[in-house]
C-alpha cells in the first residue's frame, strides 16, 4: 500500500511537467494552422509566439507550438522537431534554427514534404536564401540584423565614455551566431576608437550567476574599467548587479540588449544605462502574415529578409507611451 | 632508515591535507601573478558567489557519503528560488509589508524544498530505484516545474529589501574615515562608493552556520555515523540494526533541504527569482568539489570540511584565472588541466594508494 502511495506522489509530481511538454492545438479543416519550433525557452522566443499568435487570431489561423527546447542546441532541437513533423497537421513552419550546419539536413526534410518554413531570428548557412545552395529552401528569414545592432550599441557605449578607456563584453556562447553577431558589432565599433582597450570578452553559458562572476572579477581586475556590455537578458542581468555591488554604478555605463522587464527595472534605477530592444513581437507578426500571403496565393517577402529593426531604450525614452510595446512581457 | 620514515611522515600530511594545501598554492600564485587578487574586497567576492555552491555540496557530501548521487540539486534550487520568488512578489502586490513576505515566502521556499527529497528518498530507499536515475528523473521535474511556473521569465518585482539584505556585509570599511557593522557609514558620497570595503558578506554568514551545523551532524552525532556505515557496508549497517531505508530518506531530505537553501540565498543576492538554466550544471560543479575534497563516489569517505575546501578551490581558480585576464577559451583548458593535475598529485601520495580509492 505503501508503494502503491509512493508511485502515487511521483506520477502526481510528474503530471504537469508532461503536461507542459505537450502545448498542441487540434487543427481544423480548412483554415491554414501554423507550427511555431523555437529554439530555447527564453522570453525572447515566447515574445515570437505570441506576436505569431496575435496575427494567427486576427487571420483566422490555427497556431501549433512545439515543446520549447530546453538548452540551445541541435541536440535538444532536432527530436522535438522531428516529434512535431511525425504529429504532422500544420502547413506553414516558423522555426529558429539553433545551429547553421546542423538544422540544414532535418529542414530540408519537411520542406521536401512540400511545408514552406520561414526562420526567424537565426539562419541556415550564411543566410543568404536567394542564391541557389543547399541551404536556400526556406522562403525566408526574418530577423534581427545582430552585427548592425551590436555595432550600434558598442558605438554609443563608446561615446558615453568619451571614446576611451577600458571595456568588457559579457556574453553567452562563443558558437551561437545571434550573440555572436552582438559581439563583433561591438568589436567593430571599438576598433574605430583608438582609445578603447577591450579588456576581455567572457561567456557565461546563459548562467546569470555565472556572467556575475566573471563581470565581478573583471571590476576586481581593471578597477578603472569604464563600460560593459551585457549582450542578453542573463548577461546584463549579471554584469548590471556586479557593477552595483562593487559601488560603480555611474562610474561603470551597462549597455545591454533585449528590454526583459528586469532590465526595463534597472534602467530605471540608474543601473543600466540603455538597452537595445529587438522586436520579437513583430518577427512573429511578420512570419504569420508573409506566410498566410504565400499559401493564399504564393506571395514572397521580397530578396528573402526582413529585418524588423530595434529601438534603444534609454531613460529619457524609457516611459514614453509608443516605446511600452517593445518591452518583452 | 631515520631518513625514510620522516619522508613518510611528510607525505602521510601532505596526503592528508592536499587539498588545503592545493588551495593555498593557488591563493599564493594568483596573489603574485594576478594584479588585485589580494585584496579584501575579491576574497569577499570569491566567498560571495561561493555560498550557493558550499550549500549545494554540503548535502551532495551527506548523500556521497551513503555511496549515492544527487543529481537533482541545481533544479531544486531554481524550483525552490522561482516559488519562494512567486509567493514574495503576489503578497507584495497584495499590500503585504516587505517582511512579511520575505519571511513566508522563505518559509514557503523551504517548506516545499522538502517535497523533491521525499521523492528522491522514497524511490532510493524503498523502490531501490539507483539514485542516479531517481534523481535525474526529479532534476527533469524540478525543472520543468520551476519553467512552468515561471512561464520562462524569472520572476520581477520582488521586495527591494531582498536584495538590500543578500547583497549586506557584517562591516564596512571606508579607509580613513569610517568602519560600521552591517550598515553602510551614513553621508556616504558617490565617490566613496568606489572606496567603501565590504567585510565577509552577510549571506557567507548564514552559510558559515549552516556548514558548522552540519559539520556537528556529520561527525559527532549518531546520524553522522550512521551516514558513514551505510556508505561502508550497507550489509553490514543493516545488520548492526541501522533502519537504513528510514536514514537514506533522511539523507535525500537533507540534500534537498541544502538545495532549498542555495535557492532562497541565491534569490537574495541577486534580487530576482531566476529558474536554473539548464547548461549551468550547478550539481556537476557540487560534486566535483565534493570528489575534490577527498570524498569518494563509492561511498564510505568524504568530510564537509574537505567538500568546503573542493568548492573554494573551483571558485578560487575560475576567479583567480579571470583575473589574470588570460583569453577565456585557454581559460577553459588551463581549468580543465590543474584540476586533473590536483587529482593526479592527490592519487599519488601514499595515502590514497594504501586505501586504493
Amino acid at each position: 500500500m505503501k508503494r502503491v502511495l509512493g508511485i502515487l506522489v511521483v506520477l502526481a509530481l510528474l503530471v504537469p511537467a508532461v503536461v507542459f511538454a505537450g502545448g498542441t492545438g487540434e487543427p481544423k479543416a480548412k483554415t491554414y494552422t501554423f507550427a511555431y519550433m523555437s529554439g530555447i525557452l527564453d522570453p525572447f522566443m515566447i515574445m515570437i509566439e505570441k506576436g505569431a499568435r496575435a496575427k494567427a487570431k486576427e487571420l483566422g489561423v490555427n497556431m501549433i507550438v512545439a515543446e520549447y527546447p530546453k538548452a540551445w542546441g541541435p541536440d535538444q532541437q532536432v527530436p522535438i522537431l522531428e516529434a512535431m513533423v511525425a504529429k504532422g497537421g500544420f502547413d506553414f513552419l516558423m522555426v529558429v534554427p539553433t545551429s547553421t550546419d546542423a538544422l540544414i539536413a532535418p529542414l530540408k526534410k519537411i520542406s521536401d514534404k512540400g511545408i514552406p518554413m520561414i526562420t526567424c531570428d537565426t539562419y541556415l548557412g550564411d543566410g543568404n536564401y536567394n542564391k541557389a545552395s543547399n541551404y536556400s529552401f526556406p522562403l525566408a528569414y526574418i530577423g534581427t540584423d545582430n552585427e548592425a545592432g551590436g555595432y550600434e550599441v558598442g558605438k554609443k557605449l563608446a561615446e558615453m565614455i568619451g571614446g576611451s578607456g577600458k571595456v568588457y563584453i559579457n556574453t553567452t556562447n562563443p558558437d551561437v551566431s545571434s550573440v555572436s553577431g552582438r559581439r563583433d558589432g561591438a568589436l567593430r565599433a571599438w576598433k574605430e576608437f583608438p582609445n578603447i582597450e577591450v579588456v576581455g570578452i567572457d561567456y557565461n553559458l546563459d548562467n546569470p550567476d555565472k556572467a556575475q562572476a566573471q563581470t565581478a572579477a573583471v571590476l576586481q581586475a581593471n578597477p578603472d574599467l569604464k563600460g560593459v556590455f551585457g549582450t542578453n537578458l542573463f548577461s546584463a542581468q549579471g554584469a548590471y548587479r556586479a557593477v552595483v555591488n562593487a559601488g560603480l554604478t555611474g562610474a561603470v555605463k551597462v549597455a545591454s540588449w533585449d528590454a526583459g522587464m528586469d532590465q526595463i527595472n534597472a534602467l530605471k534605477a540608474g543601473q543600466i544605462d540603455f538597452t537595445l530592444a529587438q522586436k520579437p513581437f513583430e518577427i512573429g507578426q511578420l512570419a504569420v502574415e508573409w506566410g498566410v500571403k504565400y499559401l493564399k496565393d504564393k506571395t514572397m517577402i521580397p530578396n528573402k529578409v526582413l529585418r524588423p529593426g530595434y529601438v534603444i531604450f534609454t531613460k529619457d525614452n524609457m516611459d514614453d507611451p509608443d516605446m511600452q510595446q517593445w518591452i518583452y512581457k | 632508515m631515520q631518513d625514510q620514515a620522516v619522508g613518510r611522515k611528510i607525505f602521510a600530511f601532505l596526503g592528508e591535507k592536499w587539498a588545503s594545501i592545493f588551495l593555498v598554492v593557488l591563493l599564493v600564485v594568483f596573489s603574485l601573478v594576478a594584479r588585485n587578487f589580494f585584496a579584501v574586497k575579491n576574497f569577499s567576492n570569491i566567498l560571495y558567489f561561493a555560498t550557493t555552491y558550499l550549500l549545494l555540496a554540503a548535502g551532495e557530501t551527506f548523500v556521497i557519503v551513503t555511496g549515492g548521487i544527487d543529481l537533482s540539486v541545481g533544479f531544486v534550487m531554481g524550483f525552490v528560488g522561482v516559488v519562494s520568488s512567486i509567493v514574495m512578489r503576489d503578497m507584495l502586490a497584495a499590500g503585504n509589508s516587505q517582511t512579511v513576505c520575505m519571511l513566508v515566502g522563505t518559509l514557503v521556499g523551504l517548506a516545499v524544498g522538502v517535497l523533491p527529497g521525499l521523492v528522491n528518498g522514497y524511490l532510493v530507499a524503498r523502490l531501490r530505484v539507483p539514485p542516479f536515475i531517481a534523481t535525474l528523473g526529479m532534476y527533469g521535474v524540478a525543472n520543468g516545474l520551476a519553467l512552468n511556473l515561471s512561464e520562462g521569465f524569472p520572476i520581477y518585482f520582488l521586495p527591494t529589501r531582498v536584495q538590500e539584505i543578500g547583497n549586506s556585509f557584517i562591516a564596512y570599511l571606508l579607509p580613513g574615515k569610517a568602519f560600521t557593522f552591517f550598515e553602510r557609514p551614513p553621508n556616504l558620497q558617490p565617490g566613496d562608493l568606489r572606496n567603501l570595503i565590504g567585510i565577509i558578506p552577510g549571506t557567507v554568514l548564514v552559510v558559515a552556520v549552516i556548514l558548522l551545523l552540519s559539520i556537528f551532524l556529520l561527525r559527532r552525532t549518531k546520524f553522522g555515523q550512521h551516514t558513514y556505515a551505510i556508505g561502508g557496508s550497507k550489509d553490514a549497517a543493516i545488520r548492526s540494526g541501522i533502519n537504513v531505508p528510514r536514514h537514506l530518506m533522511g539523507i535525500y531530505v537533507l540534500s534537498s533541504v541544502f538545495a532549498s537553501f542555495a535557492g532562497i540565498i541565491y534569490v537574495f543576492r541577486i534580487g530576482v527569482g531566476n529558474f536554473t538554466t539548464f547548461s549551468s550544471s550547478f550539481e556537476l560543479f557540487a560534486i566535483a568539489g565534493v570528489v575534490i575534497g577527498g570524498a569518494s563516489l563509492m561511498g564510505g569517505r568524504g568530510t564537509l570540511g574537505g567538500a568546503i575546501i573542493g568548492v573554494l578551490i573551483l571558485n578560487t581558480l575560475e576567479n583567480g584565472l579571470n583575473i589574470t585576464g588570460i583569453p577565456a577559451f585557454y581559460r577553459y583548458i588551463a581549468t580543465g588541466l590543474i584540476l586533473i593535475a590536483a587529482v593526479v598529485i592527490d592519487q599519488l601520495t601514499p595515502e590514497r594508494r594504501s586505501t586504493g580509492a
